[in-house]
């Protein structure tokens, strides 16, 4: 027993040493240098705009870490969150406001089948899942490029709601005033928290986990593994779908290639979040925190007064800091 | 020994080595038999030469691959298409059609190759960090700067005579870049077979213990896989230019799913320890034919990006069943 | 209804790749009875165990079951039909809690949602029993290796069993634990089911069993049953041993007393339970057997003097000059050579050519010349082909295309062109025909002598010791225990000593 204590040495580093609480402390530094940086931090209407300008990471970074915890990887979020704003702008014509049903049911089919055919690949065939993911990515871009080879369509009006309700012709006047405060973006956040919160208290959810920690155990115990890396393939398929709802109210048109960078970054939020690339360890919600953290890094950027042009350079190396900075300390550990 | 009876089977593993590779060209000539039923213009001497020429580009960035995935440990280099646009768009402006300046502007190449390939090779052999997750960072990183480097101003520059006459021209009918990629394609035919380097290399990827027990530094020998993939992306950055005239923000990422799927196609498995040159320069041609049918048929980008997504699909979960059912 | 039948398992077969493991197998459970598999490494016990719980399928015979032939596909069919096995930490997921761990696969639902308070009451109630005061909310990443075990034991209990197979879970519990342990199996007991234990602590399953069952060979060889007959140590011994190995006649002992080859001290840096302190001496022209149960960190040893394990701190004197073993390039430039025991994950490239695998060491040394000069190297490896006589259709056949027996040479083959100093063979017969065994070890042996190098071995069978060794070291745990010479090495002092009987 008294090994443990051992272990737990002095308990304010060790508290530090968590990755979850490390991801949390470099969340508090980043909020506060934002709200040293822009004074009208605290307004309504510039927390509305932070949180419309996070959301769709937050979602897709909270999808890849329901994907990697379950031991896989997703090199198509990207790709496949062009493919629904692609197939939602085309289903949808601006005049018939039924339409906006048709293409929500559509899509959402087409997120199932984007998460299924990615787990098969990943968990019945057992094909690395990088190299799956990779070949499924252009699969998606080609589809998304078929139906939208430049950016445009259409949208039905009542679809803002999903950005912006209160522009919403005929909406009734609470959700008008709610929405002043509480925006949709938000909503759809809450809608995925609470996803991941009913799937994590069933079989699926601790099998995810399982999974992810050790296959073979897993296995042994009566997991089937391959529906269970699957199941978190079409979980991730449908916080993607949500994204996609927010970006197609916001724009109002369908992008083939506005994903693509997203990939990238939904992995560095997972990581910078504090779960494990590996697999089986961190918390879903951890996600959330990384992609808020990559988010108000980019702020902090764009107030730095660097020239768009960088962004992308700069979020690479965000990326490839974020990374490796976690392995290169695990690696460390392990030496000693 | 008795050699009466071994010789049948001897021949059988040399065919099953070579298997994959007759595969493709049976592939490559269905194709074209195809479109040309489809479209009589399609077979002709100068379009199969064309085809090649097109295809050898992403011969040469296959090349990059298959040195990284054959040292195995799930290597891929996703970064190859985006190190080749940064060369052509910096030593564009600097050799602005010169010879002379030539020298120095693959001194560059080099330079640039060697970085990136060491720190995507630093980053996942000694950081043990997935080589997909790297590269593709390190490929927007290298866009990043490409981006940064464009901005507000319009590229200029022009290749050196010699690469525009070396990639893009042809002499009759033959085009030149054939006489890069035939010398090459022997040259690392034999470095893979007869060398050191090329049994080092596959022993590190079939079982990394057992080449560890035998006195092989896996991890160097894995960075050093990624440097001459980074080394020689960015000289074919130089022959891409050359071939464009011009270079533009996204020349050369748009080989970089090709380069794997004809290192796929031609029969190089992803799990590392294998590599057979021929087999990707045929992949490459056969995704070339099949781009141009494609086009033929008046489908695009999209059809040429969903078909390759599909093929590279089907084959890895072909190769996945056999290996399932061995 | 006690002493009622529960199992039965009729001449069960398996084979693993031609070999063969369990030939006649040969069970018998009774409800509320603790049965105790006794027999050598490799006598087929585990294998048993395992068929019956469903991680093998048999390959003949029949299993019955509460009156019933039963095919399990896997473990999981098994346990839910009332038998568990307790895995050696092979079926504990790291990142979970201890609860979680012991209701995983079997959890109940409360509604909608997992019902987690109840497994945790479930878990905290069965661990309270093994291990008083046990936090079932930690994740098993942080529990030792004891502790796992003991959380293995719950897991399988959490199913309810009807019958518990339990294969070596003493292995590494402390005393304490066992005790434990032992107290939870005999209320098990009491409330009727049926158990099957192994250890290779003689003491324990005398302890602990009501009856043993001893398996040699594959087949069972014996039943005793402690109620009726008493418990005699050396009668047991003398089963698990045989009688018919004393015929074998050691031919080569003692005829090795040259200078000291090697001095040898490895100290772990942390307490390594595999490899813990070691100090011996090898002699020119001696084949030093490692000898013990297996498990007990002959294979680390080797490792070490292989310069593949880092954990541990080693001093080596070879031919009396201090040399450092960093990496497996420090070794093999001291001619410090490698037979590893797991010649597929470890000494082969399977997918290619004999040529390619016998060549390859020599591509690491310093100085190779970038082209490798074919003819020589063909030439090379055509002659250790056949000298060690490995029966290919040509050296640029696959190697998986061999027999395991030729593979083996294959490994041998790669370390002929070179100057040999010490060989070090971890287990090099495994899985080897007759012929191919004789073959490698009379050419090792030849070897020694004549070259005046040093041989470490290892093996799983104790007869390869008793023919061919000058000398044995008995290792325990990770450390060395005994060292028989010449005479006294015979199949029942090793096993005597394996077991510390004696």
């Amino acid at each position: 027993m008294d090994r443990v204590t051992k272990e737990k040495g002095f308990p304010l580093t060790r508290l530090f040493f968590k990755p979850e609480s490390s991801s949390m402390f470099i969340l508090i530094v980043m909020l506060i240098i934002n709200i040293v940086l822009q004074k009208n931090f605290f307004e309504t209407k510039s927390i509305v705009r932070n949180i419309n300008a996070f959301a769709p990471l937050i979602l897709l970074a909270m999808g890849q870490a329901i994907v990697i915890v379950s031991g896989g990887l997703d090199l198509s979020s990207g790709a496949a969150l062009s493919l629904f704003t692609c197939v939602l702008t085309t289903v949808m014509k601006q005049n018939e406001p039924i339409t906006g049903f048709y293409a929500l049911l559509v899509t959402f089919a087409i997120a199932l089948m984007v998460g299924i055919v990615n787990g098969i690949g990943i968990g019945y065939l057992r094909i690395p899942p990088v190299i799956v993911t990779f070949a499924t990515s252009y699969i998606w871009l080609g589809i998304a490029l078929f139906l939208r080879p430049t950016p445009g369509g259409e949208t039905v009006g009542w679809f803002r709601i999903f950005y912006r309700a209160r522009s919403v012709e005929g909406i009734p006047a609470l959700i008008r005033t709610m929405d002043n405060f509480i925006p949709p973006a938000l909503i759809l956040v809450l809608i995925g928290c609470l996803l991941w919160f009913v799937v994590s208290r069933t079989r699926t959810g601790r099998y995810v986990y399982a999974v992810g920690s050790n296959m073979e155990s897993a296995y042994v115990s009566g997991i089937d593994t391959a529906k269970t890396q699957m199941l978190a393939c079409v979980m991730n398929a449908v916080f993607i779908f949500l994204a996609a709802l927010f970006f197609v109210a916001q724009n109002q048109s369908g992008d083939a290639r506005m994903g693509g960078p997203l990939t990238i970054k939904s992995i560095a939020a997972v990581v910078v979040g504090g779960i494990s690339l590996f697999g089986g360890r961190g918390s879903i919600y951890f996600a959330l925190v990384g992609a808020m953290i990559l988010e108000l890094v980019s702020k902090i950027i764009f107030f730095a007064d660097i020239p768009n042009a960088y962004q992308t350079l700069v979020s690479g190396i965000i990326v490839i800091v974020a990374i490796a900075g976690p392995a290169y300390v695990m690696f460390n550990k392990e030496k000693r | 020994m008795n050699t009466a009876l071994d010789k049948p089977r001897l021949f059988r593993y040399t065919y099953e080595k070579y298997r994959k590779v007759i595969v493709v060209f049976l592939l490559i000539v269905f194709v074209f038999v195809f479109g040309k039923i489809a479209l009589p213009t399609f077979l002709s001497v100068e379009q199969v030469f064309m085809t090649v020429k097109l295809a050898s580009f992403t011969a040469l960035f296959g090349l990059c691959q298959m040195i990284v995935v054959a040292g195995g440990g799930g290597g891929l280099d996703l970064s190859v298409g985006y190190n080749a646009t940064l060369t052509a768009v910096i030593t564009a402006s600097l050799m602005d059609g010169r010879d002379e300046r030539l020298a120095i502007a693959l001194l560059i190449a080099v330079a640039f190759g060697i970085m990136i390939g060491l720190a995507n090779g630093a980053l996942t052999s000694y950081l043990r960090l997935p080589p997909l997750v790297v590269t593709l960072a390190m490929a927007d990183i290298l866009q990043g700067i490409v981006n940064a480097y464009v901005a507000g101003k319009a590229i200029t520059g022009r290749p050196a005579p010699i690469l525009v006459s070396l990639a893009a021209k042809l002499t009759g009918k033959f085009p030149n870049i054939l006489f890069v990629l035939i010398p090459t394609a022997v040259l690392v035919t034999l470095l893979l077979n007869r060398s050191k380097w090329g049994q080092i290399l596959f022993g590190v990827g079939a079982n990394e213990r057992t080449a560890h027990l035998s006195g092989i530094n896996v991890k160097k020998v894995r960075c050093i896989a990624f440097v001459v993939s980074g080394v020689l992306a960015s000289v074919i950055g130089l022959l891409l230019l050359g071939n464009m005239g011009i270079a533009f923000k996204d020349m050369g990422s748009n080989y970089v799913l090709p380069s794997i799927a004809a290192v796929v196609i031609g029969g190089v498995s992803l799990n590392g320890g294998s590599g057979n040159y021929l087999g990707v320069i045929l992949g490459a041609v056969f995704l070339q034919a099949l781009t141009n049918m494609l086009i033929a048929f008046g489908l695009g980008d999209a059809g040429k990006w969903m078909t390759f997504g599909i093929i590279l699909f089907l084959v890895l979960s072909f190769y996945a069943s056999n290996r399932r059912s061995r | 209804m006690k002493n009622e039948i529960i199992l039965e398992a009729k001449g069960v077969k398996k084979c693993f790749g031609g070999v063969v493991a369990l030939s006649n197998g040969n069970l018998r459970c009774r409800k509320g009875r603790i049965t105790g598999l006794l027999g050598a490494n490799g006598s087929g016990k585990s294998t048993i165990s395992k068929i019956i719980a469903g991680v093998y399928k048999p390959d003949g015979g029949e299993i019955h079951y509460n009156g019933r032939i039963v095919h399990y596909r896997n473990p999981h069919e098994a346990r839910q039909d009332g038998i568990a096995l307790v895995f050696q930490n092979l079926s504990l997921v790291p990142d979970l809690t201890v609860w979680q761990n012991v209701v995983l696969g079997i959890e109940r639902n409360r509604g909608l949602f997992l019902d987690d308070e109840g497994a945790r009451l479930l878990a905290r109630e069965i661990l309270e029993e093994l291990y008083p005061g046990f936090d079932v909310e930690r994740k098993v990443s942080e529990l030792s290796p004891g502790e796992m075990q003991v959380v293995e034991v719950a897991k399988a209990l959490a199913a309810n069993p009807q019958l518990l197979i339990l294969d070596e879970p003493t292995a590494s519990l402390e005393q304490a634990q066992v005790r434990s342990l032992f107290a939870c199996m005999r209320t098990l007991a009491q409330k009727g089911v049926a158990m099957i234990f192994t250890s290779h602590r003689l003491w324990e399953v005398m302890e602990i069993c009501d009856e043993v069952t001893i398996f040699r060979n594959g087949e069972d060889v014996a039943t005793i049953d402690f109620d009726t007959e008493e418990k005699d140590p050396e009668k047991i011994i003398g089963y698990i041993t045989g009688e018919q190995r004393k015929t074998v006649v050691a031919v080569n002992h003692g005829k090795a007393s040259g200078d000291v080859l090697l001095r040898v001290k490895v100290k772990s840096k942390t307490r390594d339970k595999f490899l813990d302190d070691v100090s011996f001496e090898l002699h020119e022209g001696e084949i030093l057997g490692i000898g013990g149960l297996a498990g007990q960190g002959q294979e680390e040893l080797m490792y070490a003097l292989a310069g593949s394990y880092p954990n541990v701190r080693c001093e080596i004197e070879l031919k009396g000059k201090k040399i450092r073993l960093h990496r497996p390039q420090d070794a093999i430039r001291h001619s410090i050579l490698l037979v590893p025991g797991d010649r597929q994950r470890e000494g082969l490239f399977l997918d290619h050519s004999v040529y390619d695998n016998a060549i390859f060491p020599r591509l690491g040394l310093r100085g190779h010349p970038l082209w490798i000069p074919e003819r020589e190297y063909r030439r090379m490896c055509e002659e250790a082909v056949r000298i060690l006589s490995i029966k290919t259709p040509g050296v640029d056949a696959p190697v998986n295309t061999l027999s395991g027996g030729n593979q083996q040479k294959v490994v041998v083959a790669r370390w002929l062109s070179f100057d040999v100093q010490v060989l070090l063979l971890a287990d090099p017969a495994k899985g080897v025909d007759v012929g191919a065994k004789r073959d490698l070890y009379e050419y090792i042996v030849k070897l020694a002598r004549e070259k005046k190098i040093g041989v470490l071995l290892y093996a799983s069978d104790n007869e390869e010791f008793v023919e061919y060794c000058d000398r044995l070291l008995i290792m325990y745990e990770g450390q060395i225990v005994a060292t028989l010479q010449g005479d006294e090495i015979n199949d029942d002092a090793i096993t005597a000593a394996s077991m510390r009987v004696r």
